[in-house]
């Protein structure tokens, strides 16, 4: 029989090793107030394991991985008590037995402002395929206060991608137009203006991004043509470098539009070319490292470079790129593995390619000395893992936090710059002990 | 039994089970079943990209009939990997190139796993596919000669 506890035992019970599940979307978790509740958030400490989920066959698989066991304690809650029931049920079928319900989310802890909440401090910037919706109709979603907007469907050498199918009325835009082929770096300031100005983006529209996840093989002759949301994540960065003052990224890229059921598009949309992009680029310089402030930042003491690229890349079995011979990894800089190869991010990233729960990846990072005190240049062989990273961090409201843009592609055409491969000593150096799942 | 005839039978066995996680259990309990891929093949050659699992996949002619072996650090994905194998196992290399896997969807595999299971279940199918194109092309080349 299912038991449904009250605020005041739920308050009890968090005194306890209990594990919290929060059955709301992604969105809900991470901020935004999507049934017009007091307080956007979640209960400190709950994991983040949306409804949705239980569409999947493998279900039970990311429970697991998400560390909950079938000893642990559960607290069940979301906004509407029979999804709450229904989940517990899952689990009760699933061999769980200590399973609560709480009921009382939205009218009792939201409403008290004594009960502590939690949310991902730039939310606003992470939207849901739902918010993009209500953009496109006219309907003045939540959290937005501008008059001008522009969705753009991200790519790399891929128009085929955004004309197979796309959020109605959005642009394509090929990441190339934002970093120069040559250097796999964003592109200068001037280059930048012109290309923003001919997609019709001025620093004070709000260009809300997003690519297609397309099973990137790193076999082909274009892997990055298949990854197409790490290469939106990437634009986003350029974008607010340049100075674009409100870039939203849409959740899970195309998978949530799908998910969503809404309709898709195969129009080319024409693009409306801007005259003037009205802000000096770049407005936030800051958030770009070149090579020279990479080696001072290994340096510090106050700073840290942090490697996104896979297992293999950072031990130099693998390049991870077809186009660069250079194996090894950057000595100094600590490991942040992102996932199988060069264009998977499996591990900053949930089963349908929402962002992963960010207390999660701040875990992680902590472990290994990665920590908001610090001014952070995350970077990978040529910026789009980097960008992704980046852009989890600067979400969570780091203050200091930047992309290395050249990463191992420029530093290892330099032969002057050191390099190491193999394992490394963990007993000599804990900094790069390998994090990730 | 031709390939089809395994499929349908996959389709039944799948098909009496009430929901999609017991559809889950039934597929880690293929993975079980499924042979232990020698240790030989559990190398960069064989590994399949794209996955977020580590998965390898090798294949063998053996008196005209392609014999797969598959292994995978993931449950499921051992699990996925042992249903292909059921259905393309024993077959000649031209019929598995000529395989339409309508199981995989009548199943619900395509539809009901995440979209990372289900980039790796096309992983899967991609490469069996691949090992047989070029299984056909080598045996074509032998005629040749």
């Amino acid at each position: 029989m299912l038991r449904e506890i009250s605020t005041e035992r739920l308050i009890e019970l968090m005194r306890r090793r209990v594990k919290i599940i929060d059955l709301r979307s992604v969105e809900a978790y991470n901020g935004w107030k999507l049934q017009n509740e007091k307080r956007g958030g979640h209960i400190p400490g709950a994991k983040s394991l949306p409804l949705k989920w239980t569409n999947y066959m493998d279900w039970i698989e990311i429970v697991r991985h998400k560390e909950i066991l079938p000893h642990d304690e559960i607290i069940i809650y979301g906004y509407q008590p029979d999804e709450s029931h229904k989940v517990a049920l899952l689990f009760g079928k699933a061999g769980y037995e200590n399973i609560w319900i709480y009921n009382n989310y939205i009218n009792e802890w939201s409403t008290n402002d004594y009960l502590p909440v939690d949310k991902l401090p730039r939310y606003r910037h992470l939207v849901s395929a739902n918010w993009v919706n209500a953009l496109l109709s006219g309907k003045n979603p939540d959290e937005y206060d501008n008059d001008k907007y522009i969705v753009v469907h991200a790519h790399y050498r891929n128009r085929d991608a955004y004309l197979s199918g796309h959020i109605p009325g959005a642009i394509d835009m090929d990441t190339m137009e934002l970093e120069s082929p040559e250097t796999w770096n964003r592109r200068s300031p001037g280059e930048l203006k012109k290309a923003l100005e001919q997609h019709g983006i001025t620093g004070d529209t709000t260009v809300v991004l997003y690519g297609k996840h397309m099973n990137p093989d790193n076999d082909d002759e274009f892997p990055g043509s298949a990854a197409g949301h790490i290469g939106a994540i990437r634009c986003a960065f350029i974008m607010m470098y340049a100075g674009v003052k409100d870039v939203r990224v849409l959740n899970g890229g195309f998978q949530s539009w799908e998910d969503a059921g809404f309709e898709i598009s195969i129009e080319d949309v024409s693009k409306r070319m801007v005259a003037d992009f009205g802000v000096n680029i770049p407005a936030n310089p800051e958030l770009a490292v070149d090579t020279h402030e990479a080696k001072e930042m290994i340096l510090s003491k106050d700073a840290d470079l942090v490697c996104v690229r896979s297992y293999p890349e950072y031990i130099g079995e693998v390049s991870g790129y077809n186009y660069i011979s250079a194996k090894g990894r950057i000595p100094g800089a600590v490991f942040a593995d992102c996932g199988s190869d060069a264009y998977h991010m499996e591990n900053y990233r949930n089963l349908d390619h929402t962002t992963r729960e960010y207390h999660e990846i701040e875990e992680i990072w902590r472990k290994s000395g990665i920590t908001p005190d610090k001014h952070l240049a995350f970077y990978c062989g040529t910026g789009w893992r980097g960008s992704e990273a980046w852009f989890n961090a600067w979400l969570m409201g780091w203050p200091r936090v930047s992309v290395y843009d050249g990463g191992w592609f420029e530093w290892s055409n330099d032969p002057h710059n050191p390099y190491e491969t193999g394992i490394p000593d963990f007993s000599n150096n804990e900094r790069v002990k390998r994090v990730g799942l | 039994m031709d390939i089809n005839d395994i499929q349908d039978q996959i389709i039944d066995e799948f098909a009496s089970l009430e929901d999609r996680f017991e559809k889950y259990e039934l597929l880690i309990k293929h993975g079980m079943q499924m042979p232990a891929m020698d240790k030989k093949y559990k190398t960069d050659r064989y590994a399949v990209k794209g996955c977020q699992s580590r998965l390898w996949i090798a294949s063998e002619v053996i008196d005209g009939r392609m014999i797969f072996h598959a292994d995978s650090d993931s449950e499921i994905v051992r699990g996925m990997a042992a249903v292909v194998l059921k259905v393309v196992n024993n077959q000649s290399p031209d019929q598995v190139t000529k395989a339409d896997l309508y199981f995989i969807y009548e199943i619900g595999l395509r539809n009901h796993l995440s979209p990372v299971r289900a980039n790796g279940l096309a992983s899967i199918v991609k490469r069996i596919y691949e090992l047989a194109h070029y299984s056909v092309t080598q045996d074509q080349e032998r005629n040749f000669s």
